[in-house]
């Protein structure tokens, strides 16, 4: 049978779209323009969770270690360490569960500095991803929006908002849908890292909280979803892997333009949902 | 007086026209048969045989009689051995009315292979009707949905069979691979009657409550006229019908449960179960309990905020 129409679903939601789905162990996809390099917003935080893994792995980090984030010097953002307001001290693992759970950018740049990006890039080259790359810090990705367009936050002007090197993938954080779809398949098949630390991650995984976007198109008790979204002016992302109660397990990375600057837009962000459903569905077929 | 009987000695001499040779041929002596025709003659009030000559004959009414009698005796032979078939020989079956026609037809040409000498008797009954038939002795094995208990009953291998839904053509549903039974909100249901599948009823109900599906109103029957019409959905294995769209359920969350159900210790019940699994597993796509995916469910944050 013939794919999904992704295009008219896109469109009907105001945005343009990108998809790839896999099953995690057959290997069976379906794309939407699967290989476009994309800016990745917050998604970056899963290669770096990744190498944070690598690393204690290896024995070159305590994951339990306890680091100090000070109060004064720390990367914006709503939620998290970034939201609170005193010296926050806790573990590495803890500060990789606030960076994906709530998405925390003080933890991501702390996480970052401590294992290097340099780092999380050799790992994904090793592991055969061209165009993922995490080259920006949280930090560095807001102070270059405000520098592109001459003032903070909100960002509403579309042409500004089409000026923002956070945009070109050679510039900041980008990837695939495709190899976004491939990195969650390494870390649901244990093979990215020990089967321990993948264990661990798919739980922290899990453990996200916002479900208006990709698991808002598996609204049913039996199907467990865990991801990452990622969030810019315009951009709206999440990629993730869906598992069925039969065992059926998918990776799934959305990616979406939408048309409008306008920060509230629940048809935008579930329609990475809906999307997701339905190629979850015909990869079930 | 025995009639058929003395029918047989006055038939047997008629053929024989000897009450010697007759009185042989039935393994008696001949002065009884001769009273016995005797008391035949006056029972009938007509001689049956002219004996004034030295050799016996039939008189008018004799050969009127003799076509008669032997036409009795066949039927009384013939009454005698339905009588012996019908004590083993038939047996009475309860099946849902439910049950596909197909299947139905399969049960009766494979027992009938397997044991000609036994004729099958389906009868459409509900579970609640065939555990009061079976009680009553009106059914001598049944087939029934589970969840069922009744003290005294027997029952074979219980088998599974996967439901899925039964949409109306034009449904958007019928647009997915899979339907999840919260999908359906809003939407009626069909199914079997209350009174005769209580357990059924129970248990589907109680698991589409589980998973988010409240049905406004639930109805009650064995056709489809109600999802054909589109005023409802129900659940049932896969088929194939005008106007009608079958899709899995996601997780396959309702499963039909059902097996043989007896009385008492007899071997055509167990003859029936046999074949019965057999023929279930093969024509109606049920599969042996425990093939039923537990449930897990999913722990999301954003819903416990």
């Amino acid at each position: 049978m013939s794919g999904p129409d992704f295009e008219a679903l896109f469109r009907v939601a105001g945005v343009t779209g990108w998809l790839h789905a896999a099953d995690v162990d057959t290997g069976r996809e379906i794309g939407h323009g699967a290989d476009e390099p994309l800016p990745v917003a917050s998604m970056f935080k899963v290669p770096l969770l990744v190498e944070l893994c690598r690393q204690a792995d290896a024995g070159l980090l305590d994951p339990a270690e306890r680091v100090t984030v000070p109060a004064g010097d720390r990367s914006s953002g709503p939620t998290g360490v970034s939201a609170m307001l005193d010296d926050v001290t806790m573990s590495l693992r803890d500060l990789a569960y606030l960076m994906i759970a709530v998405s925390d950018n003080a933890s991501a740049d702390e996480l970052l500095r401590r294992v290097g990006r340099e780092a999380v890039n050799a790992t994904l080259e090793a592991y055969g991803l061209s165009v993922t790359r995490v080259r920006r810090s949280s930090r560095e990705i807001d102070r270059s929006m405000a520098a592109d367009t001459g003032h903070g936050w909100p960002y509403m002007d579309p042409d500004e908002v089409s000026r923002m090197r956070a945009f070109d993938p050679s510039w900041g954080n980008a990837g695939s849908p495709r190899e976004l779809t491939r990195l969650f398949g390494l870390i649901w098949r244990d093979e990215i890292a020990s089967a321990a630390s993948c264990a661990w991650m798919r739980g922290v995984l899990n453990a996200q909280v916002w479900p208006h976007r990709l698991a808002s198109g598996f609204p049913y008790d039996d199907v467990a979803v865990s991801g990452k979204t990622g969030t810019l002016p315009t951009l709206r992302t999440e990629s993730g892997v869906v598992e069925y109660p039969d065992g059926g397990r998918y990776a799934v990375a959305v990616f979406t333009r939408s048309f409008s600057t306008a920060l509230n837009q629940p048809r935008a962000d579930a329609v990475i949902g809906t999307a997701a459903r339905m190629a979850v569905d015909h990869l079930r077929r | 007086m025995d009639l058929v009987r003395h029918l047989r000695y006055f038939i047997a001499v008629a053929e024989e026209l000897h009450f010697g040779n007759a009185a042989i041929r039935l393994g008696m002596a001949q002065p009884p048969l001769s009273q016995r025709i005797k008391r035949l003659e006056e029972e009938l009030g007509a001689r049956l045989f002219d004996r004034s000559a030295r050799q016996v004959r039939l008189t008018e009414t004799g050969r009127l009689l003799l076509g008669e009698a032997r036409e009795i005796v066949a039927r009384a032979d013939r009454l005698h051995e339905l009588a012996r078939q019908g004590r083993g020989a038939v047996l009475r079956v309860g099946v849902p009315p439910d049950l596909a026609a197909t299947v139905i037809a399969a049960l009766v040409a494979r027992f009938r292979e397997t044991h000609p000498e036994v004729r099958l008797a389906p009868a459409e009954i509900w579970t609640a009707d065939q555990v009061t038939a079976l009680a009553e002795g009106t059914i001598d094995v049944g087939l029934v949905r589970h969840p069922v208990s009744a003290p005294g009953l027997r029952f074979g291998e219980i088998l599974v069979q996967v439901q899925g839904v039964l949409l109306p053509d034009g449904d958007p549903l019928t647009g997915v691979g899979e339907v999840h039974l919260a999908d359906l909100a809003g939407r009626e249901l069909l199914m079997p009657p209350k009174e005769g599948e209580p357990g059924l009823h129970a248990e589907v109900l109680a698991a589409c409550r589980r998973h988010g599906y409240v049905p406004p109103q639930v109805h009650q029957g064995a056709g489809l006229g109600l999802v054909l019409a589109g005023a409802a959905v129900a659940f049932g294995p896969e088929v194939e019908a005008p106007g009608l769209a079958w899709r899995p359920l996601l997780g396959s969350p309702i499963a039909s449960r059902v097996s043989t159900a007896w009385r008492g210790e007899t071997a055509a019940a167990g003859d029936f179960s046999a074949v019965a699994v057999r023929t279930l597993k093969e024509c109606a796509g049920m599969t042996d309990e425990g093939a039923v995916p537990t449930r897990r469910v999913s722990r999301r944050p954003g819903m416990l905020a």
